[in-house]
């Protein structure tokens, strides 16, 4: 019985850790979350300096790609100091709402 | 006086922009990128959306990506193969390549809440 309920749980975890990846981005929200990101990616062909570092255009770019670069941000798997610092400040959520309103600005 | 020293600094600045601009050659980058449709897209915009966008991305933001792949600074094992293959010149004109395309990315400016759409 134990067994089966730890067999249920982790199903239950499983789906539910699934769902919350996939849950919509409110594009509304994201478009006030994008404040602090004006200061460097407002600004064209800006290169900030320390450390040296030539910031993208994120205006437009995939979804999904801004979901996985802002965890791998969070996580330290991807190495910028003002990106990790960023990102450990933003919730799954906020992420989502971020990658929904910056992808639907493709021109 | 120091408007010439200005003036000076900013013709160094310019002439080394220049420099690394011109390495790239965007002819032979786009023989090279040939390889980088399958995910990217044919006009360097990738319709699955967790491959990002590459078609008028900054030419030193693309650069600076590529030699991060290669050093393992960016991890990640889809790029880590390609990037091997690469030379410095082969990452320039790449990057001179796909930085040369009609873009559908821009800054955030205009963007934020309280501007205008």
């Amino acid at each position: 019985m134990t067994r089966l309920q730890l067999l249920g749980l982790t199903v239950a975890a499983a789906f539910f850790a699934t769902a919350s990846v996939h849950a919509e981005g409110d594009k509304a929200a994201g478009r006030k979350l994008i404040y602090t990101c004006n200061g460097c990616h407002g600004v064209p062909g800006y290169a900030n300096a320390y450390p040296n570092y030539p910031v993208p255009r994120i205006a437009g770019q995939n979804e999904q790609y801004i979901v996985n670069a802002l965890h791998e941000y969070k996580a330290g798997d991807r190495k910028h100091p003002t990106m990790m610092a960023q990102a450990q400040s933003l919730s799954d959520q906020d992420i989502q709402d971020i990658a929904a309103y910056l992808s639907s600005l493709a021109k | 006086m120091r408007a010439l020293t200005l003036l000076s600094f900013g013709a160094i600045l310019a002439f080394a922009s220049t420099q690394l601009l011109a390495a790239g050659s965007i002819e032979n980058g786009k023989q090279k990128a040939a390889t980088c449709f399958a995910c990217h897209g044919t006009d360097g915009n990738a319709v699955d959306p967790q491959y990002p966008r590459l078609a008028g991305q900054y030419n030193m933001y693309l650069q600076q990506a590529l030699n991060e792949y290669k050093t393992g600074q960016r991890d990640n094992a889809i790029m880590k193969g390609f990037v091997a293959q690469l030379s410095d010149q082969d990452i320039q004109d790449v990057a001179a390549y796909f930085s040369s395309l009609p873009t559908k990315l821009d800054t955030v400016h205009g963007h934020i809440q309280g501007d205008k759409d």
